[in-house]
């Protein structure tokens, strides 16, 4: 079956083609079914390749397609390769992706751009897929620059809206300054170990010796892309903005695909990562900056979709952290339970969307558990996931991160621990303004307000199933578990510093939990207090808060250190520089080469002796050169 | 050597058929069918190699069955895209087809020979029936302009040819390419000018400026049919044995030395004047036999290089740059009117034709993702690893960014200026729109995965 | 066999080459001079006559310039095509002995060849005499 692999990417191309070239001609029940099943299609071929995983033979060995590029002593050939890794995340994207198909069937069903919206949505499952599936980062690439294409064709899908192009000309300026680290560092790769096939680079890699620059170099690199895929600190900014896209384009890419990615390459890279712990400590810095960051411009938000952006870059936050303190196996499953309960919250608030008619300000919901009873109690489900309420899966992967993060050095852990608790106050707030107290909606929204049909609540309920039990795979050992995620992966992370959570600090890390459990819950009560009976009205913050509504003024800083200077020096480039001199310059070669073209022209005058002619005086030339001119 | 044997025999079949049958629609069909089955008899060779010519002056190997295959698939390609048009010629369409098996015999041999006896006979046996075809157009003086041109000028470089191959045996006293031993130290003078002659005279086969003079009169005066054909395969022939001859038998230190700056200018020339006349032609016929000298000129550069990468280079540009063109000329055989202002509004008018020619057009700039670029990419890399050629580097690339404007003008005329296209629309069947797809997936195939071709190579 | 000695020895620099450059040169200025020389020395006499074609002393029919028959043409290069390769079967007579059998078969299809390609031109009409 493992030979068999390239069928889990090839259906969501195949279905990429169908309904995109053909996206005026079938029926919308026809592209609903060819998007969806191809997806599903993935899906089972990717159950049926875990199962085979879980048999004890298992060994991942690269599935050679065809050879995509050989120059030289570099030789790049198309492979595949099926680890443990690299299952937990087809399951992923493949699972949580054929759900928030058949979520869009249903949601854009009225869409004029259906076709071309399932098109785009199968290359972004086929990208990502690629990705995860590559044997060597050349391959990664190419599926790292599919998702930044897709990334850019879906949040720019109502390309009739000018703000929406912006948000997506954002998204892949943003992604292409991270690719810009991960080709160099790829290139600075390639002039080391000739390779870019992980097994290659990865038993080439020690050669270097400890403490080696050049690693620090190359995993600095590709954090870099990292960081702009991901939506880390500095590059996060685009992910916010990003959705201006379709909900459930949101859905895939915060939860399924795109920002994985970044998460993936280093978990996949773990062995270089390990051999520069400078990195690391970046990584973790990183991370939990991040994570603080963007709770905190969470906190005062008001469209329902930008807070559970910066959630996203939050929890990314978290899975950085994870990976920056050596918990790679940790990392994934946050990014597991990440995907169901994040999934959950995107189409949940499609679907409180959906009802009210495109309102996203929660200022203006309220109300809604009544009318929308399935989606009140998914979204519950979610944010006490997101919250880390036990038994919810996000508690088990959080704090999984969190108790290594205290091992290592327990400030990171008292930040988290703050980040987590922001988590709560801004999930709860988003929750009691959008679905208690009264309705603060225009009357008339107030008419057309309807539970969504059940192709969305279908997923919903699903993911709210995954969002609770999802985490129980990875129940450590000192709760009674058998942290079944981490044994699975550990064949993957083995040779890492760490595989999972250390089992020895049990009652230390049990007794972080629970503060943390209880801290949380605490917040949520807290929050129950403040929200509940929100009215409409209130005057601007000031200070902190409104430093917090402003996003810390990110946005404008950057415009102001890189946006603007640039936009100045271009154009004195483009009336000093381009104008006069790069033009006149091409235009003149243009017109030199149409010069010496007429009187070249001349010369073929149609006369045989002439022609002759040439040919003798040619030769001669060419005698004369031959005998006199070397020697 | 099956492939020289069947094509002869096949050429002589298809004369006696043209005598028997009436019917120009057998008579084309026997021609595609005998293609297919030389292309097949051909790759048989290469799984089952072994019979050489008695005496040793032909030895087939991989790299010639390989062109072998290459040149006979496109002039399969060639047959099922433009095999109608040969009935434009005149009345003698068994004659016609069978001049190109004769051809391909001479393009066997050529891929294959080994010794200077063998050489002379291939060039021969390749040249004179194209002096037939392109005077084939009996009432139109242009095509007979052409032939007697070709001819006239054509004998004149035999003699090179034959010089150099007298001066070379004189100072070796054997014909055999891989026996002349010449590796040792200094130049005998004869064997110099014997090179150089040898040069001169396959310079003028290919179309390498300063004795390309014939070319643009030559492709331009030919009967349409007959120039695609003459400018794709035959030329590839040509530098296959070019390459052949000075790879095995002129490739020893101490002699290039004295002839790759030679061969550097010749590439050079022929760039430039290629390029630079290609630019201010009005008829498209005529850019694209301008063209086929500048695409010469990147040919010659495998040359310069001498390698593997050449011979990767020198195969690769061979597909790739008788595909592209072969298709180019299948659309613009089906256009009344040759100039650019012919093709004014073919993208909306034929869009399929229209895209495909966009393929091949893109491909002969070395535009990435198509055949030629890689094509290109191969073969000056191969120059690149000769030391001291980076200026011919440089200059080919500029080359091919002039090239992009006489290609480019001609998408534009396609895409960007209203205008009824001057196109035959009745010709453009179904079948022919298939093919021409067939033939520009074909260009980006080889284009993203060189491999198709490559891996076939030892 | 000292001649072929002497040019194995010294064929190897262009040096050696010298003597026919000079033999070259000797012969171009022979040859230009006596032209120079004859043009300037010799007695000149202009007249219609002298432009005169001369044919053997006959008086001179028109222009030899005209347009004929391609038959002609085809004709006598089918003979010549059929008559020079029939030089083959010299060589061949010589060595008819120490050729044995395999040769009498090469020589069989030899002659098959030239009888497919007489029977070609028959069918082909291109001894049918049109005008």
């Amino acid at each position: 079956m493992v030979h068999f692999v390239w069928l889990v990417p090839l259906l969501p191309l195949l279905g990429f083609l169908i309904t995109g070239i053909w996206r005026n001609r079938l029926s919308k029940t026809a592209i609903a079914l060819t998007g969806c099943g191809t997806v599903l299609g993935s899906f089972v071929a990717s159950c049926i390749l875990f199962f085979q995983a879980l048999s004890p033979g298992f060994r991942s060995t690269p599935v050679h397609l065809f050879d995509f590029i050989s120059a030289g002593p570099l030789r790049i050939p198309f492979d595949f390769q099926v680890d443990q890794l690299t299952l937990v995340f087809l399951l992923i994207i493949t699972g949580v992706g054929f759900l928030i198909h058949l979520y869009s069937a249903s949601y854009m069903w009225s869409d004029a751009g259906y076709g071309r919206y399932f098109s785009y949505l199968n290359l972004f499952v086929f990208s990502m897929l690629l990705l995860v599936l590559g044997a060597n980062y050349v391959i990664l690439f190419m599926g790292w620059e599919g998702v930044g294409l897709c990334s850019y064709l879906l949040i720019g899908f109502w390309y009739d809206r000018d703000d929406f192009n912006k948000a997506a000309k954002k998204a892949f300026i943003m992604n292409r300054i991270g690719d810009l680290g991960f080709l160099i560092g790829l290139f600075l790769m390639i002039s080391r170990f000739s390779s870019v096939s992980f097994g290659e680079v990865f038993s080439r890699a020690p050669s270097l010796g400890p403490h080696s620059g050049v690693m620090v170099a190359i995993t600095l690199l590709l954090l870099v892309g990292a960081v702009g895929k991901s939506a880390q600190i500095p590059l996060y900014t685009w992910l916010p903005d990003a959705m201006a896209g379709p909900t459930p384009v949101s859905a895939l890419i915060h939860a399924a695909t795109m920002v994985t990615a970044g998460i993936y390459m280093i978990a996949r890279s773990h062995v270089l990562y390990s051999l520069a712990p400078a990195t690391l400590t970046v990584v973790a810095v990183i991370g939990l900056a991040t994570a603080i960051l963007a709770a905190s411009i969470a906190l005062k938000q008001n469209d329902i979709k930008k807070i559970l952006a910066y959630s996203t870059v939050s929890q990314l936050g978290y899975m950085f952290l994870g990976l920056g303190v050596g918990v790679f196996g940790a990392s994934v499953f946050h990014v597991m339970t990440h995907a169901f309960f994040k999934a959950l919250l995107f189409l949940g608030a499609g679907s409180v969307i959906h009802a009210l008619g495109g309102e996203q300000d929660i200022r203006k919901m309220g109300g809604l558990r009544r009318k929308l009873p399935v989606t009140y109690w998914t979204f519950l489900v979610a944010c006490l996931a997101i919250s880390g309420i036990p038994p919810f899966s996000g508690f088990f992967s959080k704090d999984a991160i969190l108790g290594a993060a205290y091992q290592e050095q327990p400030l990171l852990y008292f930040i988290g621990l703050a980040g987590a608790l922001m988590t709560a106050f801004y999930m709860f707030r988003l929750f009691f303004l959008t679905f208690h107290g009264e309705f603060r909606g225009s009357e008339e929204s107030a008419q057309h307000l309807h539970e969504s049909p059940p192709a969305m609540t279908i997923p919903l309920i699903l993911l709210a199933v995954l969002s609770l039990i999802g985490g129980w795979v990875g129940i450590p050992a000192f709760l009674g578990g058998r942290d079944l995620l981490g044994n699975f992966l550990a064949p993957v992370f083995s040779n890492g510093p760490a595989a999972s959570l250390p089992a020895a600090a049990g009652n230390t890390d049990l007794i972080l939990m629970v503060v943390a459990a209880v801290l949380s819950i605490a917040v949520i009560f807290w929050t129950r207090g403040l929200y509940r009976r929100y009215r409409q009205g209130g005057t601007p913050g000031r200070g902190l808060v409104r430093l917090l509504e402003h996003k810390w003024y990110v946005d404008e800083l950057y415009d102001f250190l890189f946006t603007r200077p640039l936009g100045r020096l271009s154009d004195w480039l483009e009336s000093r520089v381009e104008s006069p001199v790069i033009d006149g310059a091409v235009n003149g070669m243009g017109r030199m080469v149409q010069w010496g073209s007429r009187q070249v022209r001349l010369v073929q005058s149609g006369q045989v002796g002439l022609y002759i002619f040439g040919m003798v005086a040619g030769a001669i030339i060419l005698f004369l050169i031959g005998f006199f001119l070397i020697k | 050597m099956n492939e020289i044997v069947f094509t002869a025999v096949f050429g002589v079949f298809l004369l006696f058929s043209g005598l028997f049958i009436r019917s120009k629609n057998a008579i084309r069909f026997i021609a595609i069918t005998g293609m297919g089955l030389a292309f097949l008899v051909n790759g048989w060779e290469y799984f089952h190699p072994g019979n050489d010519w008695p005496g040793g002056m032909i030895h087939a190997d991989h790299v010639s069955i390989l062109f072998n295959a290459i040149a006979l698939g496109c002039t399969l390609v060639y047959f099922l895209l433009s095999g109608k048009d040969f009935e434009q010629l005149g009345e003698h369409l068994a004659e016609y087809f069978a001049l190109v098996y004769f051809i391909l015999c001479g393009v066997g041999i050529a891929s294959s020979f080994t010794s200077l006896l063998m050489l002379f006979l291939a060039i021969e046996i390749i040249s004179i029936p194209q002096y037939i075809l392109a005077g084939s157009q009996k009432s139109n003086l242009k095509s007979n302009e052409a032939s007697l041109k070709y001819f006239l000028m054509g004998a004149f470089s035999t003699g090179f040819l034959l010089m150099g191959i007298a001066l070379l045996y004189g100072s070796t006293g054997t014909f055999h390419i891989g026996e002349m031993n010449l590796g040792g130290s200094g130049i005998d003078p004869l064997v110099l000018t014997g090179i150089l002659f040898l040069i001169v005279g396959l310079t003028f086969k290919v179309g390498g400026a300063p004795f390309h003079f014939w070319t643009p009169d030559v492709y331009d005066g030919a009967p349409s049919v007959v120039t695609s054909f003459m400018a794709t395969v035959v030329k590839a022939a040509g530098f296959i044995a070019f390459l052949r001859l000075f790879s095995i038998a002129f490739s020893a230190d101490n002699i290039t030395a004295h002839w790759t700056l030679v061969i550097a200018l010749i590439a050079a020339a022929t760039l430039l004047v290629g390029n630079f006349t290609a630019v201010f032609q009005v008829s498209v016929k005529r850019m694209l036999a301008y063209s086929s000298i500048s695409q010469a000129g990147f040919m010659i550069l495998a040359l310069v290089g001498l390698g593997t990468l050449a011979w990767d280079g020198i195969l690769l540009y061979a597909a790739a740059y008788s595909l592209a063109t072969i298709g180019a000329f299948a659309v613009l055989i089906r256009m009344e009117d040759y100039t650019y202002e012919g093709y004014r509004g073919l993208g909306k008018k034929q869009p399929l034709v229209a895209l495909a020619n966009t393929v091949f057009l893109l491909s002969l700039t070395g535009i990435p993702a198509t055949a030629g670029f890689m094509a290109k990419y191969f073969v000056l890399s191969s120059a690149l690893q000769r030391g001291g050629m980076l200026w011919l580097v440089i200059l080919a690339l500029c080359c091919a960014a002039v090239s992009a404007y006489y290609y480019f003008r001609l998408i534009w005329a396609m895409y960007f200026q209203e205008g009824e296209p001057a196109i035959l629309p009745d010709r453009i069947t179904p079948a022919f729109k298939g093919l021409l797809i067939f033939t520009a997936l074909l260009v980006v195939a080889i284009g993203v995965y060189p491999g198709l071709v490559l891996n076939w190579l030892p | 066999m000292l001649l072929h000695s002497y040019v194995l020895e010294a064929g190897t620099t262009p040096i050696s080459y010298f003597p026919i450059v000079l033999q070259l040169i000797m012969a171009l200025v022979f040859v230009g001079g006596v032209m120079i020389a004859t043009h300037l020395l010799g007695p000149k006499r202009k007249g219609s006559d002298k432009l005169e074609n001369f044919e053997c002393g006959i008086q001179s029919q028109g222009n030899a310039r005209q347009p004929m028959a391609i038959n002609y043409f085809l004709t006598a290069i089918l003979f010549v095509l059929f008559d020079v390769e029939v030089i083959f079967f010299y060589p061949y007579a010589v060595n008819f002995k120490i050729l044995g059998w395999a040769g009498f078969w090469e020589m069989v299809l030899f002659v098959a060849f030239f009888f497919a390609g007489f029977f070609y031109i028959i069918r082909k009409g291109a001894l049918n005499w049109r005008d």
